[in-house]
């Protein structure tokens, strides 16, 4: 086989793509599925989806058989709130940024996307960054490494778009600025409220401005059509409830001005993202009906985390969040389930309780819920093999399955490590070589 | 001796006959099979005639040909050969006044380096300067162009350089004189690029270009349809106001997105599409992994010569990613694998400083796996056709402009000279000895 | 709230450090654990323990059933008590300005009031070394508990190390205007060079400092800031050198042989081929945060995570340090990890006692439990290296010290509030 073609293979391209009709089953596990208990048995998977999962399964005589050698299965780990997999985060220079969106950007050769598979993650909420009271449009991916930009979006997830308060978004509005020495409005959170206010009264008169043109063109009237603004656009599906709102928030006072300025817009936050403070205003957040996706232990990083605590997520869920733990970082992303096993020292969750913080809780708030989230049929095969039971810190993912295609095999992962080395040591040599001063052959002229 | 004809030499400028012909040369027309024993005959600028029993006019300058290679002039299909550095954007600040008065209570009382919530953004049209265009730039006696011309090129399509709408391109012949006289084509594109420079500005990032790009093109179309039906009948309508930027963009007959890794070409091509409007790809480094997406998606890219490589200044312990080195190690077979799938492509300059080296750069291509004939289409015939230009240029063809070069061997030998260059139909003659591809 | 029921009524600081912990698996780290045993402290030592041990009739007994003491844990480097909200320049006190000051004493700024010393203290880590940041040499790192009234009732060693940050080439930059960008080669390496040779010179005056003193005389002025080397010139003290990548690696190796001062590697995130010499010649490491990303694309994913295996397997001591304010308390879980990666779990749970208490020259007075060390210890209902498990009760030199925190405080005010 060339070398090449064979390196290029296993950097970029699931291990084994499953052909249609083909049927897999992972036997001998221990079953994790969230929802539905947990016991040792099999999981056959039919067409990328989990067909059937019990003690035993019915499966095909030429079915192939993963043996997972009594070791743990759990869904796929699902990360509300993630950077990786896209060349630019932030469009930091305007106070509202919603024209922009992730899925410009998106690299799906990132190598923060391996990674990630390599911790159990198979889908991840990819938001723009915090800079601005709101931020652009985010997407929905999952790790399939080796696909296109396209092809890792997750198909049929609603659309969404950040929104961040508090010290982020206020920072340009003194100090060094970061803007070459011009301020930004806002500088307080007064002023981060009044421009998602101003922008969704802007989004109103661009809805209305539509709307008037739309009804008297049907009339017949000679009309000039309204510019179309990307920036007003993706706010008008918000209030028309088509987008969800991912709002970057820490303290108590920004997460409840958030929720009662979407109240007051008749629109609905989807997520509170860090959300650090929200166990002080979590009977606030539920009435509301958002979701909470936090950190497992962040804290006094800067003021506005210095009233965080780890107990955050068990007591928001206690209280009747529906919560998430999320990374916001590409290394912690790498071990979710660590920081799931977290909200058992802090605040006494059951495992299952802390699994779900890391799957259905999290596909729940990002309603993706009846594709992936837990292990049940007719989901897709988005399945994680620990060699320990994923809440311990002594767990690591074996292999990694989306849409029953596996994606991740540390065996393989291993073994491939010196042919990559050894490339790479070879075209270092060769290049280095032919950058070194060309010397011409017997008699040439030499360089002027 | 070259010129049978008269003991003179006619140069450049002054005094040049009308009449060339070349003969007993191999003529590489590009278009058609070689001509191992071919006559070439130029007059007014035009090629009157090609083949082997072509006949050469009465009054006629003669050049015997023999041992020599005829080819197309080359085409630099990217380049700022003519645009000094001096020549940069003179106007990519924003052109409207922020409207900060507009909030917060202050009125003209706003201190003026307070930026509001609709300040800064795409509809102030930053880093645009979309109407320029480079035959309006271009300086003639600009040193590059002789040097250009001097290694075979005949025609560069050069493009302003600054900012995300850097302007509209034209293709220029090298042949000096007045600017009006070098412009072949204007506009032939619009040049964009995604760059970013700085957080301090919008965009300030590749979310913010992209999406001001995308906003633009809207506004473009907006505008046009706005301004048809107010030119159609102004009564009752308010009046679209006047856009230079607008104007520029839909002024542009294509445009062309960078696009060097596959994720780019692939996100580019998605892009493009988007944007309703004829475009072309440039960078291309990755383009050896691309060719499929580049062929389902009948889309055309330019190369740039400058291959990527280990830069000289690096730290000499960083051992740098696979990924960077495969793309050095395979981006010169990237042309190859465009032509074996049939994807349109062409060369360009790039960062390829000396155009003595751009020949070079080429023969990499070639000992990858391009054909030569592909490697000169890219110079020539294929250039022009992404251009639509090709009923003008890009080979030689009765009827398209006399631009050609004369060599003494193969084009991409290591010592072949480039002994005469015809740009429309008029000769020039590198210094003594010729341009050859070796160190110059 | 699971805590303090326990501990409200041991409030902290009580002054009776005397008591038996009975019924209890005892996980001594330097000797093999005993289920069902007893472990007496006696004026704030270990007295005795193991499976049949005569308790003093007067002692407080207290009962451990079902659950395991294990000596506190140690972090080799942190930054707590020094800023209490990085973020805030005005609540740090880590970097003093100017490139050589071994002068400086970071047990002065430690604020034994820091949120983040019982919020650290809460996972079962009694005792961190506290080091100053800021040009090469930074200043004196002190060895603390985690509890005391002051800082000198905190303070084990009050000059443990010298904290040194070791030159490195590095070509990246990044500005918040332009972003990432990279400095030619040649501009960098010079620069380092003359970075090195800052250092070189300031150690040829300490010495030159060193042989005047020696010399006495009428002429002699003290320099305090020399004076401060004195300790590491004589070999009394080591040298903390940070060096994250191989190549400062190596050449923390090299300075400390060419000046021949006794070293500890801090910051590593990667050995390579330096780790033979690491182990050849003793030296200690303190490793970098290992719950990290590879240090470039081509690096294995786990190449952070297999690093303390990776030392291990060569001989070289090592403890873990978290370079942190407030991940200090996630220790135990990085040592952890290293497990789920190769390393075997009892020299995890070693280099976060025993021996970070050898690095640092403590052995005979914390770091494991054996009769005469100070009874600094946690009692927990599991491994303390497992997020799942619960740190119960902590003795820091026999006295009960309080696991409420911040947090927890927070936590049951706000789990009050109605619903």
């Amino acid at each position: 086989m060339d070398r090449r073609k064979f390196l290029r293979g296993f950097l970029l391209a699931p291990l084994a793509a499953f052909a249609a009709g083909e049927v897999t089953v992972i036997r001998n596990a221990k079953i994790l599925t969230v929802t539905k208990g947990s016991f040792d048995g099999s999981i056959l998977i039919r067409d990328g989806k989990i067909a059937e999962v019990g003690p035993t399964v019915t499966a095909p005589a030429d079915a192939r058989i993963i043996d997972a050698g009594g070791q743990y299965v759990m869904p796929g780990i699902i990360d509300c709130h993630s950077h990786i997999g896209t060349e630019a985060v932030n469009e930091g220079t305007v106070t509202v940024s919603s024209m922009t969106g992730i899925e410009d950007t998106v690299d799906p050769e990132a190598i923060g996307i391996y990674r990630a598979l390599a911790g159990g993650v198979t889908t991840a909420n990819i938001l723009h960054g915090s800079a601005n009271a709101i931020g652009g449009k985010n997407v929905v991916i999952k790790m399939r490494w080796g696909k296109g930009a396209p092809e890792i979006l997750l198909e049929g997830a609603t659309p969404g778009i950040k929104f961040a308060l508090g010290e982020n978004p206020k920072r340009r509005g003194g100090g060094d600025s970061g803007l070459g020495g011009r301020l930004r409005y806002p500088a307080t959170r007064m002023g981060v409220e009044d421009v998602i206010r101003e922008a969704f009264t802007d989004a109103r008169a661009y809805k209305a401005a539509w709307d008037d043109y739309r009804t008297r063109a049907a009339k017949g009237e000679r009309l000039i059509a309204p510019r179309r603004d990307l920036k007003l656009e993706p706010l008008v599906e918000v209030l028309e409830g088509k987008r969800h709102v991912h709002a970057h928030c820490y303290r108590a006072d920004e997460i409840l001005m958030l929720l009662r300025v979407a109240d007051e817009f008749g629109f609905k936050i989807r997520t509170l993202q860090h959300v650090l403070e929200g166990y002080k205003v979590a009977k606030e957040i539920k009435e509301h009906g958002a979701g909470a996706s936090t950190f497992s232990d962040w804290w006094s990083y800067k003021m506005e985390a210095f009233d965080a605590i780890p107990y955050n997520a068990a007591l928001m869920h206690k209280k009747g969040v529906l919560v998430s733990l999320n990374s916001d970082d590409a290394e912690m992303m790498r071990h979710l389930n660590q920081e799931a096993a977290k909200t058992i020292r802090y605040g006494g969750l059951t495992d299952v309780e802390a699994l779900a913080l890391i799957t259905i809780n999290p596909a729940r708030q990002l309603a993706i819920d009846n594709r992936v989230g837990s292990i049940e049929a007719g989901k897709d095969a988005d399945l994680v093999i620990y060699d320990k039971h994923p809440l311990s810190n002594y767990a690591k993912v074996q292999k990694v399955f989306i849409d029953g295609e596996m994606y991740f095999d540390r065996d393989k992962d291993m073994s491939e490590r010196a042919v990559k080395a050894a490339r790479r040591r070879q075209l270092t040599e060769k290049q280095k070589a032919a950058a070194a001063p060309a010397r011409p052959a017997g008699g040439g002229r030499r360089p002027q | 001796m070259l010129l049978a004809a008269a003991g003179a030499i006619a140069h450049g400028q002054s005094g040049s006959p009308e009449i060339y012909a070349i003969q007993n040369a191999t003529i590489h027309t590009a278009s058609g099979p070689i001509i191992s024993s071919g006559t070439i005959v130029v007059r007014n600028g035009l090629i009157e005639s090609v083949g082997s029993g072509a006949d050469v006019p009465a009054g006629a300058w003669t050049i015997d040909g023999k041992g020599l290679h005829v080819y197309p002039g080359l085409i630099d299909a990217l380049s700022r050969w003519g645009l000094p550095p001096a020549a940069d954007a003179p106007a990519s600040r924003p052109a409207a006044a922020p409207t900060a008065a507009r909030r917060g209570g202050g009125g003209d009382d706003s201190p003026s380096n307070v930026q509001f919530q609709d300040d800064g953004g795409p509809e102030e049209r930053p880093s645009n300067t979309s109407w320029l265009k480079a035959a309006d730039l271009v300086q003639p006696n600009d040193p590059a162009l002789t040097a250009a011309r001097n290694a075979g090129f005949t025609t560069a399509v050069v493009f302003p350089p600054t900012g995300i709408f850097a302007g509209q391109g034209s293709a220029l012949n090298l042949g000096g004189g007045r600017a009006g006289d070098m412009v072949v084509s204007s506009p032939v594109g619009q040049f964009l690029s995604l760059s970013v420079r700085g957080f301090t500005s919008f965009p300030g990032s590749l979310l913010g270009s992209i999406a001001y790009v995308r906003q633009v093109y809207l506004d473009a179309a907006h505008y046009k349809s706005a301004k048809a039906m107010y030119t159609q009948n102004p009564r009752g309508l308010q009046r679209p106001a006047y856009d230079r930027a607008l104007e520029g963009v839909l002024e542009s007959p294509r445009l062309l997105l960078p696009a060097s890794r596959k994720v780019e070409i692939d996100r580019m091509i998605r892009f493009g599409r988007e944007l309703k409007n004829p475009f072309v790809l440039y960078g291309g480094s990755e383009a050896w992994r691309a060719a499929d997406s580049l062929k389902a998606a009948g889309v055309p890219l330019l190369i740039n010569l400058k291959w990527p490589e280990r830069d000289r200044e690096s730290d000499p312990d960083v051992v740098d990613s696979l990924r960077t080195l495969e793309i050095r190690e395979n981006a010169p077979a990237g042309p190859a694998a465009l032509a074996k799938a049939g994807v349109r492509f062409a060369f360009y300059s790039g960062g390829v400083e000396r155009p003595a080296d751009i020949r070079r750069a080429v023969k990499r291509a070639v000992d990858a796996g391009l054909a030569n004939d592909d490697a000169l289409r890219a110079m020539t015939l294929d250039a022009a056709r992404i251009y639509g230009l090709d009923d003008r240029l890009g080979s030689l063809e009765p009827g398209k402009i006399a631009n050609l070069f004369v060599t003494d061997g193969d084009w991409l030998a290591e010592k072949t000279a480039v002994k005469m260059v015809f740009v429309d139909g008029k000769k020039f003659e590198p210094a003594a000895g010729g341009q050859t591809n070796g160190p110059a | 709230m699971r805590v303090l029921g326990l501990l409200v009524a041991v409030a902290a600081f009580a002054a009776d450090d005397s008591f038996v912990l009975r019924n209890v698996t005892i996980h001594p780290v330097t000797s093999a654990s005993i289920p069902n045993g007893t472990l007496v402290v006696t004026d704030g030592k270990i007295a005795a323990f193991g499976a049949r041990v005569a308790a003093p009739k007067s002692a407080k007994v207290i009962d451990g059933k079902g659950q395991h003491v294990y000596p506190g844990l140690i972090d080799s480097a942190s930054n707590i008590g020094m800023a209490e909200v990085s973020s805030v320049r005005e609540t740090s006190d880590l970097v003093e300005l100017g490139d050589f000051n071994p002068q400086l004493r970071a047990v002065v700024a430690i604020n034994p009031s820091s949120d983040h010393i019982p919020v650290t203290r809460g996972n079962g880590i009694t005792t961190s070394l506290i080091y100053p940041g800021g040009g090469i040499i930074g200043g004196q790192a002190a060895l603390v508990h985690l509890d005391g009234w002051t800082w000198e009732e905190m303070a084990i060693e009050r000059n443990v190390t010298m904290q040194m940050r070791m030159p490195t080439l590095t070509t990246g930059t990044f500005s918040s205007t332009f972003g990432a960008g990279r400095r030619p080669f040649a501009e960098t390496k010079r620069r380092y060079e003359e970075r090195l040779k800052l250092l070189s010179d300031f150690f040829e005056q300490a010495r030159a400092y060193q042989r005047r003193k020696a010399a006495g005389g009428a002429g002699f002025v003290l320099d305090r800031r020399l004076d401060a080397m004195l300790p590491i010139l004589e070999g009394k003290a080591s040298l903390m050198i940070f060096a994250p990548r191989e190549r400062a690696v190596k050449d923390a190796l090299a300075f400390g042989a060419k000046e021949n001062v006794k070293i500890v590697l801090a910051g590593v995130r990667e050995a390579g081929a330096a780790v033979k010499e690491i182990a050849e010649k003793r030296i200690p490491v303190i490793l970098g945060e290992t719950l990290e990303l590879p240090l470039e694309e081509d690096s294995p994913y786990d190449s952070a995570f297999t690093l303390p295996a990776e030392l291990h397997k060569a001989g070289v001591t090592f403890a873990f340090g978290t370079f942190s304010v407030q991940f200090a308390r996630n220790l135990p879980f990085q040592a952890a990890n290293a497990v789920a990666f190769g390393l075997p779990y009892e020299e995890a749970l070693r280099a976060v006692t025993i021996n970070a208490a050898k690095i640092w020259g403590v052995d005979s007075r914390i770091g494991s439990i054996e009769a005469g060390k100070w009874a600094d210890l946690i009692l927990t209902d599991g491994d303390p290296l497992e997020a799942r498990s619960q740190v119960k009760q902590m003795w820091i030199q026999g006295r009960p010290v309080s696991l409420e925190t911040r947090h927890t405080k927070l936590y049951d005010q706000f789990g009050k509030r109605p619903n």
